[in-house]
């Protein structure tokens, strides 16, 4: 565990018991909260009643959320939901006072207010990235108000209380960083050190684990346990094969060996199809995606490793860790190459077509 | 789907049903609640369902409207609670078995309390009268 002492934030007096109460949400609805938390960060039940006493004492915690080079997946999985969830409460324990997605401001405009922001909670804001951060060329390669993200990681990261790494890319370097890495794309913990840092990835990050972590961290005033690759144990602890529904027909031997045989029809581990569940460490197949309903191994589809470093280059996504293709997909596989070939080919002889003939007199 | 530890549903809910009546034990003989995480443990829904059957309905059913209905009752069992929270969705995000004399999500809260009495003092007619010869 890393120490990072709450006292919460001087500008915002009022508690979240008091604020969560003038909104008509009670104690019962804390404790809930809590107890949904507890749950999902593998806590044991009696915590919960702490947990919601801590909530209701603690005030607003100030979070600056940066995004570097990034797709916006990870700010669209974290905010978008079409119904309310328990999720959602925790966006009532924080102020978001910078979010570039998300504000109305633009401009100098936004820079006053991250500037601002920072004054104003000093030592005592969360720092949350997504993205990774471009470092050839001393980070030219991204940009925002003409200042580098390396420059504003560094400058930021300086007077925060912690950092959240979210997303694969803000975590490990993600696929920015993916061979032949044009931009020196890395992670944050690469850059930064003597702050507490948490990495949440994913691609996207589960949602659930962002709200876990912050209502631990505003419960309990630290960050919760976490892993050699800095990540919450509670929700990256086991392997996707170890939690896998699917994990009894790979203790029996039973495979699906293409996407469309028998063995897939009955719903047979993945494996053989290039599965990376065995070394990929998340919590998606229990929290799964949108509000609990499905995710990638239910929908038939082998785990991808998005929650590991490196996993844009660790291999094929269809090749199974054995090394090996299954024939369904190596018969694709086939059909994908003589197209590529073919188009290739294509390509060239229309290339050749076009380019002037040195021989050409006018 | 199965359960991945090769023990039949029989066997896991006769495991459980030890540990609860172990928090029984606890709780007669000191007060002391206990509370087992239904959602932590590698449960298959036919596992969860058989619990269910044998520890049965007793005398106390409880709805609960906040962020989401949530289902609080007593079991056959007097002092074992099977609660269940879902969120607005609808989705469970909680399933808890409580040994307990009450859970305590059901008893009010000491500031609760005090936000309705102000509440309800500012809503009755001397509040209003007082209001108005005020102003």
């Amino acid at each position: 565990m890393q120490n990072a002492d709450d006292k919460g934030n001087a500008n915002d007096d009022e508690t979240l018991g008091a604020m969560l109460s003038a909104r008509g949400i009670g104690r019962r609805g804390l404790l809930k909260f809590a107890i949904a938390m507890a749950s999902s960060l593998a806590l044991p039940p009696g915590v919960a009643p702490l947990m919601a006493a801590n909530l209701a004492k603690a005030k607003r915690r100030s979070v600056i959320w940066l995004s570097f080079q990034e797709c916006t997946g990870c700010v669209e999985t974290l905010l978008r939901s079409s119904s309310p969830t328990i999720d959602q409460v925790i966006f009532d324990f924080i102020s978001l006072d910078y979010q570039e997605a998300l504000m109305a401001a633009a401009g100098t405009a936004a820079e006053k207010t991250l500037h601002d922001a920072i004054a104003a909670n000093k030592g005592e804001y969360l720092l949350a990235i997504d993205g990774s951060i471009p470092t050839k060329d001393s980070g030219v390669y991204s940009l925002t108000g003409g200042r580098s993200n390396l420059a504003m990681l560094k400058e930021i990261a300086a007077d925060a209380k912690a950092i959240l790494a979210i997303g694969t890319c803000a975590a490990f370097g993600g696929i920015p960083k993916a061979f032949p890495n044009p931009t020196g794309a890395v992670g944050v913990e690469d850059l930064v050190s003597g702050k507490p840092i948490v990495n949440i990835p994913g691609c996207p990050p589960v949602p659930e684990v962002l709200s876990g972590v912050l209502a631990y961290f505003i419960s309990f005033g630290k960050l919760p346990d976490l892993d050699e690759r800095k990540r919450p144990l509670a929700y990256f602890g086991a392997t996707i094969h170890d939690q896998c529904y699917r994990r009894a027909f790979y203790d029996q031997g039973k495979f699906a060996h293409s996407f469309d045989d028998e063995g897939a029809r009955q719903g047979w581990c993945l494996f053989e199809l290039g599965c990376k569940g065995p070394t990929t460490h998340n919590a998606c197949a229990s929290l799964k995606w949108n509000n609990g309903t499905s995710f990638p191994i239910q929908s038939g589809h082998g785990c991808i490793g998005c929650s590991e470093p490196d996993f844009w280059d660790a291999g094929g996504f269809y090749t199974s860790l054995a090394g090996g293709s299954a024939a369904g997909w190596r018969n694709a596989g086939i059909a994908a190459a003589v197209g590529i070939a073919g188009g290739a080919a294509t390509a060239l002889a229309a290339r050749n077509k076009s380019r002037p003939d040195p021989e050409d007199k006018p | 789907m199965k359960n991945y530890n090769f023990l039949d549903d029989d066997q896991l809910v006769d495991a459980l049903l030890v540990e609860i009546a172990g928090m029984l034990s606890r709780l007669i003989a000191d007060g002391e609640e206990g509370a087992i995480d239904l959602l932590g443990l590698p449960l298959s829904p036919s596992c969860v369902a058989e619990l269910e059957r044998r520890l049965g309905r007793g005398e106390i059913s409880v709805g609960l409207d906040a962020i989401g209905l949530s289902e609080i009752r007593e079991t056959g069992f007097p002092g074992v609670w099977w609660t269940q929270h879902a969120d607005g969705s609808g989705r469970v995000i909680a399933r808890l078995i409580e040994a307990t004399t009450i859970p305590a999500i059901l008893r009010a809260d000491v500031e609760d309390v005090k936000r309705g009495q102000k509440l309800l003092l500012a809503s009755t007619h001397v509040a209003c009268k007082t209001s108005r010869s005020a102003s």
